[in-house]
């Protein structure tokens, strides 16, 4: 947490004199008067999940950390949290806690809003400057009016495959729809080389091609207003349908109960052909993998029966916490982040893998950098919140920490029939939302 | 009548002025009433601060709808009545039970047959003794990720087994289905238990008299004889605590489970330590995740009463 320099005034130093003060003129606002001398801080802690691109991390610790020091005197404590879930438990013991951190990268921020501290001034100037934010992200970011946190990019999440496995079955170019990807994935896993679609208890790779997918049949989980459960429809079931399909005659076995790391391995393994996940894999592979490296390709999802193609964002957005010492010395730095003199620089430190929610990165140059990288900007476009069209709230929260979509989907592959899945899953919805 | 107050006043300042006797409070200090509330009062301190504050914070929480950054509002038995219509609840104690039966079962078999092997004499069987504490040695995060990749469905070491050795065509999807995602956990929980069982039952077989065995054999009993009418009675004791313990244990197991499975696939690893954790740390619902941790509470609470009344009547 943010520490007062002890040669300066300290706060306890001040507050006696504002108590003092106060008191004599019988003034009550002291706190406003204690913001405006309050001591600078010395440390200002930045909590951050570990990126999978080492120089995005790099660039963060030895260029932008030694220059707000050298700018401010003010030293960033940045503690990296080790990915793959266990980011929201920790966060979530911070706000409990009221400690840890100063800001961080709020994931899940619907779950402790009421402890962020308002930053409109931070993302209104931010996209002022940088050609305005991309509308579905505000509605996380924003709450009640304000944005709560500020958004920092997007982690894609498309089609990772291997293009001389599609090319050796025949397939020329990536299927346009599900049922040509399902009819791709048949003649793939008779040579051997089945999909492997992520649908076991975790936190992206499952929720980023189920949701589109569900999407694309013409159904969303809630109404625009979060207060009718939306899912309970003929085509839910055809999705379901197509799910168990595609999971029987393309996919490898185990796929329904894996987590986040399971399809990395997996494909890096030349276990599967496809996988939906972000670039980390072809990261990977290049740097490990040299002759997978060549041959990884990415592709968006595939369009549904409504003719439409979704991606499911995966959004980093940081927020700073209310009840730190000094929240204004956390803004000042996440807006100094935010400065295109620092922010443009560090986003191509990551070779695209965080991608603005800026329109001023739609021709940011290095997107054609690496051109099999493109697909994941386009997501940005056709990208949902996976509350979408409901609002993103403690109740959609529970909805996605407790797997009740992804569940449906898992249990009708496992043998469930198709009817029942979809009635415990709209069972629970209610009872989540707490509507009839 | 000053002078009569300094007289009485005279005992106490002397002893005011004595030297600081070491000899009086040692003597205080090894009264038995003094030393016993010395060593207890830590531990007890400890448990207050540690065991008690987060239990008995949780048994508030489980009355309350309170979520995180949020108020609580208080809800009587609301989060249990809610409870009782959650089939992800239910399926969640049903997966416990069968975990633990099950692994307990492996554990006691298995600890046992451990324990008679490691008594006989071999070759390094000190190294061999050393071995065997490994999994309980072992952080359980690290040896569930070398679980990962045992049942891993290509080159896991299991499979590449069972097809080297022509049993099966293909591996077997460890993880992948409810009944198989089921049978590795408790495979892995046998694994680390195992040693507990083996080294507690091997203690409780060294202290069987020599004698009563001499005895038995004399009598006519065979090895089988032996083992049924000696070594198992008077093994019980032992069997009986460890089982309890281990029940315990294995009933509260997370880590194994929130590492290879996360509780999935479909909710079927799903044990109620791992549900509570969703649901307090992961939707951030505090009041109804400490609601299925309370609902842990009556069963361990009979174990604990049996235990302590056996423990007693030994």
């Amino acid at each position: 947490m943010a520490q007062p320099i002890p040669s300066e005034p300290s706060r306890r130093d001040f507050l006696k004199l504002a108590a003092g003060a106060a008191g004599a003129a019988g003034v009550v606002g002291a706190p406003w008067v204690a913001r405006k001398v309050q001591a600078k801080p010395t440390t200002i802690v930045f909590a951050r999940e570990s990126s999978y691109v080492k120089n995005f991390d790099e660039h963060f610790q030895k260029v932008m950390i030694p220059a707000y020091q050298k700018a401010t005197g003010i030293k960033i404590d940045y503690q990296i949290q080790a990915a793959g879930g266990s980011a929201v438990p920790q966060l979530v013991s911070m706000v409990e806690n009221k400690s840890g951190a100063d800001l961080a990268w709020v994931q899940q921020e619907w779950l402790y809003r009421d402890a962020l501290v308002d930053v409109s001034d931070i993302a209104e100037a931010v996209g002022k400057e940088q050609g305005g934010w991309y509308e579905e992200i505000k509605a996380l970011s924003v709450d009640n009016g304000k944005w709560k946190s500020v958004p920092q990019a997007n982690i894609g999440q498309c089609m990772v495959y291997r293009k001389d496995w599609f090319e050796e079955a025949g397939i020329k170019s990536f299927p346009e729809t599900w049922d040509e990807f399902l009819e791709a994935g048949i003649k793939l896993k008779a040579k051997g080389h089945p999909y492997g679609m992520s649908m076991g208890h975790g936190f992206a790779d499952n929720y980023s091609w189920l949701y589109p997918l569900l999407w694309s049949y013409g159904v969303t989980v809630m109404d625009k207003t979060g207060k009718k459960v939306a899912l309970d429809t003929n085509e839910t079931a055809k999705a379901v349908d197509y799910v168990r399909k595609l999971y029987k005659e393309a996919c490898i076995e185990d796929c329904v109960g894996w987590l986040d790391p399971h399809n990395n391995k997996a494909f890096l393994t030349s276990q599967i052909s496809c996988t939906n996940n972000a670039y980390s894999i072809m990261v990977s592979a290049k740097r490990d993998l040299p002759e997978m490296g060549k041959v990884v390709d990415h592709a968006l999802n595939p369009k549904g029966p409504n003719g439409q193609r979704y991606h499911s964002l995966v959004p980093v957005t940081h927020g700073v916490f209310a009840y730190g010492p000094d929240p204004q010395a956390a803004k000042d730095f996440l807006r100094w982040i935010m400065d295109p003199k620092q922010y443009r620089p560090w986003i191509s430190s990551g070779d695209m893998y965080f991608a603005p929610y800026l329109h001023a990165f739609d021709k940011f140059p290095d997107w054609d950098i690496e051109p099999r990288v493109k697909p994941y900007q386009k997501v940005l476009e056709t990208g949902k919140l996976t509350s979408w069209p409901a609002p993103a709230n403690r109740a959609h929260g529970a909805v996605i920490n407790r797997w009740v979509v992804i569940d449906m989907f898992s249990k009708a592959c496992t043998g469930a029939p198709t009817k029942t899945v979809i009635a415990e899953a709209v069972g629970q919805l209610k009872q989540i939302y707490g509507v009839a | 009548m000053s002078r009569v107050v300094e007289a009485s006043r005279a005992p106490a300042l002397e002893r005011a002025h004595r030297p600081f006797a070491w000899g009086r409070l040692r003597e205080f200090v090894e009264r038995e009433a003094v030393f016993s509330w010395l060593m207890f009062t830590p531990p007890v301190l400890f448990l207050l601060a540690f065991l008690g504050y987060p239990f008995f914070y949780g048994v508030y929480l489980s009355f309350f709808r309170r979520e995180v950054a949020g108020p609580a509002t208080f809800v009587g038995l609301g989060n249990f009545v809610k409870l009782a219509d959650d089939p992800i609840f239910w399926q969640s104690i049903g997966n416990t039970i069968k975990f633990t039966a099950a692994a307990t079962v492996l554990k006691a078999l298995g600890g046992l047959g451990m324990a008679l092997v490691m008594n006989q004499n071999f070759r390094m069987k000190a190294l061999t003794r050393a071995m065997l504490l490994l999994p309980f040695i072992v952080p359980t995060v690290l040896s569930t990720v070398a679980w990962q990749w045992i049942f891993d469905p290509g080159l896991g070491l299991f499979n590449r087994l069972l097809v080297v050795s022509g049993l099966t065509k293909t591996g077997v999807s460890w993880l992948g289905t409810p009944t198989m995602a089921m049978i590795s956990i408790i495979i892995v929980n046998t694994w680390r238990g195992l040693p507990f069982f083996g080294i507690s039952i091997l203690a409780g077989l060294q202290t069987i008299p020599v004698e009563l065995h001499e005895s038995a054999t004399i009598d006519g009993a065979g090895s089988w004889g032996r083992f049924r009418y000696v070594t198992l009675p008077s093994l019980l004791p032992v069997i009986f605590i460890v089982t309890t313990f281990s029940i315990i244990f294995t009933f509260f197991d997370f880590q194994l489970v929130y590492v290879l499975t996360g509780g999935g696939p479909a909710n079927s690893t799903h044990l109620m330590a791992t549900y509570a954790y969703s649901l307090s740390m992961g939707a951030g619902q505090m009041g109804l995740g400490s609601a299925v941790a309370l609902s842990m509470v009556p069963v361990l609470g009979l174990l604990l009463v049996l235990l302590t009344f056996y423990v007693r009547k030994a």
